[in-house]
Order: structure tokens, then sequence, then C-alpha cells
């Protein structure tokens, strides 16, 4: 087995045994890298002398007896629109082909604290607005499982690199199933974590009370361990949760699946939901349910609502936080136009792609005067009534578990005609994001010719440590080898 | 609802032209079209929650970003300030 075949739970033992080295890891997935990029196409900025360097640090201090982070010496890519001091920041946009953060996020800080190599930079949909990697300015991911297809978005530069072995670990956003979408049509393991659990600091805004960084990778293990280092406190995000967060890999072999109660919401089970996905999410389901926990039917009748309440609110937000692209403090600048408004209205004509201007458009439009009641109003309205439904549900039920995604990968090109088309494939995830709850996506089988399918695992405000244990038992219990690296 | 395209491009300070009007209009209103699907209930309020303040950091002076840091992206610079077109003759 290569080096960048393996966990980094894996990884790390062998780190610790002095089994290998931090510069023999990176250097295997830097070949991996340059054997397999030129077909996935999942990075926009490779850092590879950044990441050797950090590798050979590590190496020189575990050799003098140091103690370090459990992630130490392992290598993870950053999607592009977490800002990493010194390097090119993009967002896939042209709007900020050149723009070099003179900072880093709290959470790329978190990872160069705990001597994790910086592979490079992850391709994404335009200022995360997609569900397929193709809204990128720069490039079009392929899934590594069919190359073919996408590989789900907007973090699907990070699915992807996880997926071919040309990460250990990543980092993603999500804002209405960004992480855990591409996971699932890649068949790896992605966390929304709780809103407020990790700091947004130098995670460029696309919708700030949705938006959440969280990490992808191979096993539910790696997902925790990068989550224990990445979730905590920072006085610099003003919606960052100051309370205790735990170590969340110590206790996840100690878990015992009887007695947990599983929320199986109908509504998520509907027309809109490929039969096959359904089949297959509810044999894990039963599964579960064989070992010992208790499923119960429960209903969360707004959700039908979730997706036009989604859509505004995030436009809303994005339209807002967008403005600030303006040809003046940063990024791109058009020639064309006289005075300052051409200047602003040309600058954002040129810099900005099709569906980032439909989104900041919609967004405009329905907080317009006129509007705002019928739109905005209506859907922080409904905000709170999917919020209310989920909290009652978990009186009844530890865990709610649905498909991830209501199709598997789809073919690149398909739907890039049709913007609505596209965002159906939200509608198993956009509730969690808008009721600020965790959750996790883990490959749960695979359907036809090998295309992934998600199992998406819900719980409570801060129920990750519940979450990472319930789905590292089902991976024992499933057998399944789906988060193994793609043959490519 | 009928949405006013250019209208809407302009307070987004967007330059969107006549011949790509047609575009946009078809795509947008069938944005609009499905976002339309709300139950009909009462609008929320949009005052802040008062259960649920947001934090404050104390107003402490504490490093942050150098001058020429802040500008370094900028498109163009004079004399340490961000250069715009005339705003006025």
């Amino acid at each position: 087995m290569n080096l960048y075949e393996m966990s980094a739970a894996m990884l790390a033992r062998k780190l610790r045994n002095k089994e290998c080295s931090s510069q023999e890891i990176t250097q295997s997935v830097l070949g991996r890298i340059q054997a397999v990029e030129g077909q996935v196409g999942a990075y926009i900025t490779l850092t590879p002398e950044q990441a050797l360097e950090t590798a050979k640090q590590v190496d020189k201090r575990l050799a003098a007896g140091e103690k370090l982070a459990p992630l130490a010496g392992i290598p993870i890519g950053i999607k592009d629109n977490i800002c990493t001091k010194d390097v090119v920041t993009t967002c896939a946009s042209k709007m900020l082909h050149n723009f070099v953060p003179p900072y880093s996020a709290y959470v790329v800080r978190q990872v160069e604290r705990a001597g994790m190599p910086i592979l490079g930079k992850l391709n994404m949909d335009e200022f995360a607005m997609g569900s397929s990697c193709e809204n990128s300015h720069y490039k079009k991911t392929k899934n590594p499982r069919d190359l073919t297809r996408v590989p789900g978005g907007s973090s699907g530069g990070s699915a992807a690199a996880v997926t071919a072995g040309e990460a250990i670990l990543a980092l993603g956003s999500d804002t209405g199933g960004s992480i855990r979408q591409p996971a699932a049509y890649c068949g790896t393991v992605g966390l929304k974590p709780t809103y407020g659990s990790v700091s947004r600091y130098g995670l460029v805004a696309f919708a700030s009370s949705l938006d959440q960084i969280g990490p992808l990778g191979r096993t539910v293990e790696d997902v925790a361990m990068l989550y224990s280092l990445i979730s905590g406190y920072d006085p610099k995000d003003a919606t960052s949760v100051n309370r205790t967060y735990t170590d969340f890999v110590a206790g996840l072999n100690d878990f015992q699946v009887n007695g947990l109660k599983i929320g199986i919401p109908k509504e998520y089970f509907g027309d809109g939901v490929d039969q096959e996905i359904k089949e297959k999410v509810l044999a894990a389901i039963k599964l579960l349910e064989k070992n010992g926990a208790e499923v119960k039917e429960i209903s969360l009748p707004s959700t039908d609502y979730a997706l036009s309440a989604y859509y505004i609110i995030a436009c809303a937000e994005a339209s807002s936080n967008l403005a600030r692209f303006d040809g003046v403090k940063y990024g791109y600048r058009s020639g064309k136009g006289e005075g300052l408004t051409e200047m602003y209205e040309y600058t954002r004509r040129e810099g900005f792609g099709d569906e980032v201007k439909r989104r900041i458009m919609l967004g405009t439009f329905v907080l317009s005067s006129g509007y705002i009641d019928a739109y905005y109003k209506k859907a922080k309205a409904t905000q709170a009534i999917i919020a209310d439904e989920f909290r009652a549900a978990f009186e009844q039920v530890d865990l709610i578990m649905t498909p991830t995604a209501p199709d598997t990968a789809f073919r690149i090109g398909e739907r890039s005609a049709d913007p609505l088309k596209m965002y159906l494939s939200d509608i198993c995830t956009v509730t969690v994001n808008i009721a600020g709850l965790p959750a996790l996506s883990v490959p749960c089988g695979e359907i036809g010719r090998g295309l992934p399918v998600g199992l998406q695992m819900i719980a409570p405000h801060f129920g990750e440590d519940l979450l990472f244990k319930a789905a590292h038992y089902y991976e024992k219990i499933s057998g399944l080898r789906l988060a193994d690296v793609a043959a490519l | 609802m009928e949405i006013d395209v250019m209208k809407i491009a302009r307070l987004s300070r967007i330059k969107v032209t006549e011949d790509e009007l047609a575009h946009f209009q078809k795509e947008m209103q069938n944005m609009i079209n499905m976002v339309e699907k709300l139950p009909d209930i009462p609008v929320a309020s949009l005052a802040p929650d008062k259960d649920h303040p947001m934090g404050l950091r104390k107003d402490e002076i504490q490093r942050s970003l150098r001058r020429d840091e802040v500008l370094q992206n900028a498109p163009e610079t004079e004399a340490g300030c961000f250069v715009v077109p005339n705003v006025m003759d």
C-alpha cells in the first residue's frame, strides 16, 4: 500500500513509530498529484515547496523527541475560498485572480500550528455558488470514481483530491451542502459542523449566517481528527460559540448502537429522490437497526419550503457580502466605463461569472423595496419554522438519517444549461444549514458502475461527538471499502 | 411576480447590456418562480434577537494589518491611498 492511500490515523501512527517520515508521506502525495492531477484537476494552486518545508520541520522536531499535534506531518489541501497568507486565494473567480491575502484564516493557522504540510488550494464553484465545480473560472474538476462525471460542489476539489489520493485530508466550506454533497458524489466522508463551532475568520463570505468550514477525509476517524483541530472559540468571528470543545477521537471505538434512536423523515424519501438511493440509505439504516438501534419514522413537514427559503436567504446575504468586490481594494478592475459607478459596473460584469451574477441579482431583488416582505422576511419566518421542527424531532430521536443527495454524480455538462436543475441536488442538505445543525455524509454503497451513495446523519446542535461515533460504527459494520482511494 | 432586470442590475452595480437582457430575464424569472414556494405565514420580524445578542470584543488596541499590507492587493494606489476614477469634475 502506498503512503498516499493510507488514512491520516494510520499515517500518524507510522510517524510516531518512526516507520516513515513526514517528508516521505508528503513526497508520496505529491507524486500522486503529479501522476493523476492532469486527469482530475482538483487544484487551482499547488504549493509543493512549502509543503515539503513543513514536512522537513516536523521530521526534525519528531527526531528531537518533541510531542506534536496528532495530525503533525499529515498533508492537507485547502479550499480556495479560505485565506492563506502569501498564497493566492481566488475563490475560483476571475474577480480574485491575483488576490494574495495578507493574513491566514483561523483554520489555516490551526493547520499550520499543528504542522500539517499544505499541498495547495482546491478548486470549487466560483464563490462557492454551485453544486458541480463547473462554475469555476479556472477548470472543471472530474469525479475520480468516473472522470466523465462531476465531483459535486461547491467543495468539489476538496472531495476529489481526498478521493484520488491527492490529499490525505481537506478543508471545505458548506453553505447549503457544499461539503456533504461532493463527499457523497465522490464516496468520501464530509462534515458540516454546527454553526459557530469553527471560526469563519478568513473564509471569503458567501452567506454568513449559513457558511461553515468543515473537514473531508477518507474515514470518519480522519474527519473527527481534523474537526478536533479546527473547532474552537475565536474572538475574531462574532458568531463563534465560546464553549468547551473536546477531543472527538478518543471515544470513537467505545460506542454501542444499542438504544440509539434514529429518525427517518418521510419528506426526504419522496418523489425527487432516486429509488435506488432510497434503497441504499434505508438498507444502511436497517443494518444499524439490526445491530440494536431503534428506528422511528418522523415528519419534518416544512421541508418542501426549504429550497425556496435557502435560496432567498443565501442570495440576499451574498448580494450584500459580494458588494465588497468593486475594483478598488483588491482583485480585478475593468478599464472600461466613465467615472466611478461605471467602473464598478464593468468590473463586476467582467469579474463575476453568470451564476454569481444571477445570485447577486436575485438577492438584490428579494431585499428591494416592495418585495422584501413577500420574499426575504417570509423566508426568515420559514427558517424559524424549519428550525423548530428539527428541535421537536430531536426530542424524540438522537439522530436523523436521510440521503445526502437525491441522485448520484451527474455527467459533466448535463445540468450546466439549467440552473434550476442544478439547485435540486441540494434538496436534502439545505435544511441543515437553515437550522445551523451539524451533519455528516458517509458512503453507504454504490449504484451501477461504481457511483457512490451518501448517507447523511444529522444531530442536534453540538452533537458532532454522536455523529462521529455512529458514523464510525456504521463504517465498521458495513464492511464497505468505498472510502478507498479511487483507482485512476 | 415579474422582475425588472435592468433596474436590479443597476442596483447590483452589474452592467447588463440590451442583447443579454432576454437571457437574464428568462433565467431570473425562473429563479423567482422557484423561490415563490413559501408557506402562507406571517412575515418575520427582523429585529435583533434579544435573547442571543452578538458578542462584542472589548475595544482594545491590538496589532492589525499594516497599511502596506492593506494596500498590497489594490489595483491602483497613490501616496498610501486607494485610487478611484474621478467622482466630480
